[in-house]
């Protein structure tokens, strides 16, 4: 008992130093969005102002109302962004949970090594996909297309979902599986009925952490949607920013938080899922 | 249960889809590229040149040389800021007994964000005149400084690196807390009860047993050291000048704007070879470690 109190009184008197340190720390850290935030909802001539002010005077909502009613553009790549991105979310999720289950639950010939290969994926560096998919697309005619962005987004967030739903498939006792057998189900009713309840977890951190990548793709997005109604947020955001050069920070930062603020929400509600499933990921 | 090789073979389908003609097909393909002469917009098809290629790239082509040049300039500073820096966070938030998980969100928030995104808003922060970042530094007493981060050969790079590292922090951070947490409590108070101070404790317990996260983060920090691509390409497109042109940026302009697959490949491949080769690097002086240690 003595020996406890000890180590806690020596531990608070450090934890309050901490807390102020941590706070300091997070403030900086958190300022660039809080900066981008608080120069979207400010007047122009205020942003423009020398030398400027940190804290803003008049606030205004002009700069979210021009962006959503009068730029056509920005609607068209969020568009493009929520298609894009939950076709590649769903098509990921149903393929790694049908593979999951056969790298975790069946056995086969090179299992481990196949893999390894698969897993090897995340390393490379994705150009070395880029190029000959984009002469593979413009011989197809796939590029500027929605299946264009979402067949290569599919192909790389495969082996973060293959992982994560191995890892839940390879838990499940295999009596489970085979008293549903016994019951008269087929493999794949067995699958989809009792085996996908339990992976629920992991098939909402596969959902989080594919929405979240495909959302900020940047490189195949920028290479393969050369048009711009095709254009996804991350690149059309870039595009329009040059279109307009520097003049309207205050649209350019309103454009920037509407573009995160899907991926917010998702990351606010699940993120309990996203931070296991990259733990899951990245350690493995 | 009596496993029948077709279900195994449907229930594989779409990854082995996906895997053939999105990864394998392609890396053996721009393997081959990288071996070939081939401009997309001139030749009908690519010309088998063997290694010549490579050989020309390494040896004689001046802007790869300042590609890798810059390339360290950036992933050593940037290794060194990331990897400590969610060390640093990873022990702190590990000490607090309240607000842990709201500090934690705070330093995962920047992992959703778009790098592309990321880079508008570090151009803005650091923009000359009306920066924010500049009117700070002038309040803080450093008359007429107006620095054009982005746009100065000598601070570009450098403020590429703090605005990759703000990203990435995140990510270690989950592998090192998740670490931190699964150490014993024991050890720690054994250390304490010892008469340890906080950095002693550290020092000798907690970073000795942290060794296979810290190999972990550090192989992570590495390959995303090696691709750095969208912020360049959003903020400083290379320049200016050169002073910021990556290997992986450069790979893209001589595939996307110069058309020439052959050499584009080749780079791509050889930025490939760096970062098996620094891996391999990393992993050998993580066991010599270890191995001195027992």
């Amino acid at each position: 008992m003595k020996k406890h109190t000890r180590i806690s009184i020596f531990m608070r008197k450090h934890r309050i130093w901490i807390l102020i340190i941590m706070t300091v720390i997070a403030t900086f850290y958190f300022f660039p969005i809080l900066w981008m935030f608080i120069t979207s909802i400010r007047p122009t001539e205020d942003i423009y102002k020398f030398p400027p002010t940190i804290i803003p005077g008049a606030l205004t909502l002009d700069n979210y109302i021009y962006v959503i009613t009068k730029m056509r553009g920005f609607g068209r790549y969020f568009l493009n962004s929520v298609v894009v991105t939950s076709s590649t979310v769903l098509i990921v999720v149903v393929s790694s949970a049908m593979g999951g289950y056969a790298f975790g639950m069946r056995r086969f010939k090179g299992q481990n090594l196949l893999f390894m290969a698969i897993i090897s994926v995340l390393t490379i560096p994705y150009i070395m996909y880029l190029i000959p998919i984009y002469i593979m697309e413009d011989k197809l005619g796939l590029r500027n297309t929605w299946w264009g962005l979402i067949l290569p987004y599919v192909a790389l967030n495969l082996p973060w979902g293959l992982l994560i739903m191995r890892g839940a498939f390879s838990t499940i006792p295999l009596d489970i599986r085979d008293a549903a057998v016994i019951d008269g189900c087929g493999e794949f009713q067995m699958w989809f009925k009792v085996l996908l309840p339990i992976v629920k977890p992991a098939i909402a951190a596969t959902t989080i952490i594919t929405f979240v990548f495909a959302w900020q793709e940047y490189l195949f997005a920028s290479t393969l949607m050369t048009r711009n109604e095709w254009q996804t947020l991350p690149v059309g955001v870039v595009w329009i920013r040059d279109e307009l050069q520097t003049l309207v920070y205050g649209r350019i930062g309103a454009m920037v938080i509407l573009s995160i603020i899907p991926v917010f929400i998702l990351f606010v509600v699940f993120r309990r899922f996203f931070i296991e499933g990259l733990r899951e990921g990245m350690i493995k | 249960m009596k496993e029948s090789k077709i279900t195994l073979f449907i229930f594989l389908a779409p990854t082995l889809f996906f895997v053939l003609v999105f990864i394998a097909y392609p890396i053996v393909y721009s393997a081959y590229l990288s071996l070939s002469e081939f401009n997309y917009a001139s030749d009908p098809s690519p010309r088998f040149i063997g290694f010549k290629g490579y050989i020309d790239t390494i040896l004689h082509d001046s802007m790869f040389h300042t590609a890798l040049i810059n390339q360290f300039k950036f992933a050593i500073p940037y290794f060194i800021i990331t990897f400590l820096g969610s060390l640093i966070l990873a022990i702190l938030i590990n000490e607090l007994k309240h607000g842990a998980s709201l500090f934690q969100v705070i330093f995962y928030l920047p992992m959703i964000i778009p790098l592309s995104l990321v880079g508008i808003t570090f151009a803005w922060l650091l923009f000359p005149d009306v920066g924010i970042f500049n009117h700070i530094l002038r309040r803080l007493g450093v008359e007429n400084w107006n620095i054009d981060w982005y746009g100065d050969p000598k601070t570009a790079l450098n403020s590429l690196v703090v605005a990759r590292s703000w990203k990435m922090i995140g990510f270690t951070l989950i592998i090192l807390l998740s670490g931190l947490q699964g150490l014993p409590k024991d050890i720690r108070e054994a250390a304490k009860v010892d008469g340890a101070n906080f950095f002693q404790e550290i020092w000798h317990i907690v970073l000795p047993n942290l060794k296979p996260y810290l190999y972990i983060s550090g192989i992570w920090i590495l390959i995303n050291a090696m691709k750095t691509f969208e912020l360049i390409a959003v903020v400083t497109q290379g320049g200016p000048g050169m002073a910021t042109l990556t290997l992986y940026y450069y790979s893209w302009k001589l595939a996307f704007e110069r058309l020439d697959m052959g050499r584009a490949s080749q780079v791509a491949y050889i930025t490939a070879g760096l970062i098996i080769l620094l891996s391999w690097g990393l992993n050998r002086l993580f066991k010599t470690e270890i191995a001195s240690r027992a």
